[in-house]
């Protein structure tokens, strides 16, 4: 990922200049519901009256039918790894020390699931199809945040 | 359509990697001159509306459309900001002439990605923030995850996105436009340092700097000023959701409706047969291969076999990404569709040089909104003003 930039910002060619931009998300009704969940150690999703899919990550509308919804189901906090990826570079482009493993996470009883890093196994045994399980935090360190899950692990 | 629409001229500028003695603002200048010389047009007489492709924060500025009229000879007329692709602004441009409104309309995008000093802050910052953010990923990561599913369910292999590459990177040696133009082989693509995996550092196209501006108009006005009119025939796109978690890991379906829209529109009803050339997003390697596919000229899964076949050379059948695509011009962000777009038109109008394809009549144009997004649109151009049925 080499991205060629201008590296002498002071030179008479450039005005540096840098953007302050901090946000609080809100997390919102279905947003609120979920990370509590999380905080509880459960997974859930919502559930559409008219289509019958169950969301994760949830919202209170349907995407498929603009249905509101409002019926909250825990979903196994296991699934299947749908997709994986195995990471050499972190956040900022630079290589990992250790290669990591990145999945998409195709929950039980759950249409959609989660993006999340796969621990206790190898890169190359990892595979499409795999059963894998959510790794907790423990509860006191738990904080209503994605990464209260730690990461998913295989099924033995 | 009910009142034809053609695109009457063309310009360009930058594209290259640094373009450190211009300003984004003499970029568009410069790329507007030509155009307007290229349609014979005068922006201050003769053009009635603007629409400029743009993102905030690609560009460093809270409301950047503002920014963007006195450069393009705009200033004291209708002008407008589409926060997205090119070729969303040159769909709307379209619009625009098709609706009445106006006659003469100039649709314009660029990148000024040089400029850009924390390019992966600003991906990072165009990803969820509350469930994809907090894992601390680059965003590329999520393109080593689609692609691993795509080629998991296609059966195409990480050695045709090599060969993909191998390419359009070879294209891009007859095109003065490209910045990163080069003889290397599908080998050196495998050989490249893993990203991603599958993704690898050559299946990944590096950034460019360009502008393109592009002069619109209706029937009566084309025909009076160009000696090439290039016709748009046919228009559509789609948004899927945002959620990758609620998405088709295989298929853009985003690109497949926006085909569909712009085939029905333009009476093509034999994709593989009634198109001359296709310029379509390739930021990420197999992309290529997944949006030739989602544009039916074949089912998913075929796209290899036609690559080794030859077919989407240059000199092949159904030519894939002559200019050599963004894998070998350079990834242009905003500006990516309106430049596939260009390409179209200069092949139509037989001015592409040393990259001219043989007898083309239809061309059709795709863009991809780039990551993390399932949106895009579709183009078709023909230098007549009907497809030709076969
Ligand atoms: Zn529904």
């Amino acid at each position: 990922m080499s991205v060629e930039r201008s590296r002498l910002p002071d030179e008479i060619k450039h005005w540096y200049g840098d953007m302050i931009c901090d946000y609080t998300y809100t997390l919102g009704i279905a947003g609120e519901k979920f990370f509590t969940g999380l905080k509880e150690g459960r997974i859930l999703g919502t559930r559409c009256p008219r289509c019958g899919a169950v969301w994760v990550p949830p919202s209170i509308y349907c995407p498929d039918c603009f249905e509101e919804l409002t019926e909250w189901v825990e979903v196994p906090d296991e699934g299947i790894v749908f997709s994986f990826t195995i990471a050499h570079a972190g956040p900022d482009g630079k290589p990992l020390q250790e290669p990591e493993i990145y999945a998409f996470i195709l929950l039980d009883g759950a249409d959609g699931g989660l993006l999340h890093k796969l621990g206790e196994v190898r890169p190359e045994e990892v595979y499409i199809g795999m059963r894998v399980k959510a790794v907790w935090a423990p509860e006191a360190e738990r904080k209503g945040a994605i990464t209260d899950i730690r990461y998913f692990k295989p099924v033995e | 359509m009910e009142r034809r629409v053609a695109v009457i001229g063309v310009g360009w500028s930058g594209f290259a990697p640094q373009t450190a003695d211009v300003s984004y603002k003499e970029l568009m200048f410069e790329a507007a001159t030509r155009a307007y010389d290229d349609a014979g047009v005068d922006p201050r007489r003769d053009v009635d509306s603007f629409i400029t492709c743009a993102e905030d924060y690609w560009e460093g500025f809270s409301i950047f459309d503002e920014f963007v009229p006195d450069q393009l000879g705009a200033v004291l007329k209708p002008t407008c900001t589409v926060s997205g692709d090119g070729l969303h602004g040159l769909v709307n441009a379209v619009m625009q002439i098709e609706s009445g409104l106006f006659d003469v309309v100039v649709v314009e995008a660029h990148s000024k990605a040089s400029d850009i000093l924390t390019y992966e802050g600003l991906l990072k910052f165009a990803m969820d923030p509350i469930f994809t953010r907090p894992l601390g990923w680059h965003p590329y990561a999520l393109a080593g995850l689609e692609m691993a599913r795509y080629l998991y369910d296609t059966g195409n292999t990480e050695e045709h996105c090599a060969m993909v590459v191998e390419k359009n990177r070879r294209n891009a040696l007859a095109n003065s436009l490209a910045s990163y133009a080069a003889d290397l082989t599908a080998d050196d693509v495998m050989d490249s340092r893993p990203l991603f995996e599958p993704l690898k550092e050559l299946d990944v196209a590096g950034l460019a700097d360009g502008c393109v501006v592009m002069v619109l108009a209706a029937e009566e006005v084309a025909e009076k000023l160009a000696d090439k009119p290039v016709w748009v025939l046919g228009m559509g796109w789609a948004n899927e959701t945002i959620s990758p978690e609620l998405r088709d890991w295989c298929r853009p379906v985003y690109a497949e409706i926006a085909a569909d829209m712009a085939y029905a529109m333009a009476g093509i009803k034999n994709p593989a047969k009634e198109i001359d050339l296709l310029e379509v997003d390739d930021r990420f390697s197999y992309k290529e291969l997944q949006h030739v596919e989602a544009l039916g000229v074949c089912d998913y899964g075929e796209a290899s076999r036609l690559l080794e076949d030859g077919v989407f050379d240059r000199d092949g059948d159904l030519p894939v990404n002559p200019s050599g695509g963004s894998l070998g011009v350079g990834n242009l962000l905003e500006a990516s569709g309106l430049f596939r777009a260009m390409e179209v038109v200069l092949q139509l109008r037989g001015e592409a040089g040393r990259r001219q394809v043989q007898d083309v009549e239809v061309g059709v144009a795709q863009s991809w909104r780039g990551l993390p997004t399932a949106s895009g649109a579709v183009v078709i151009f023909g230098s007549e003003k009907e497809v030709k049925k076969p």
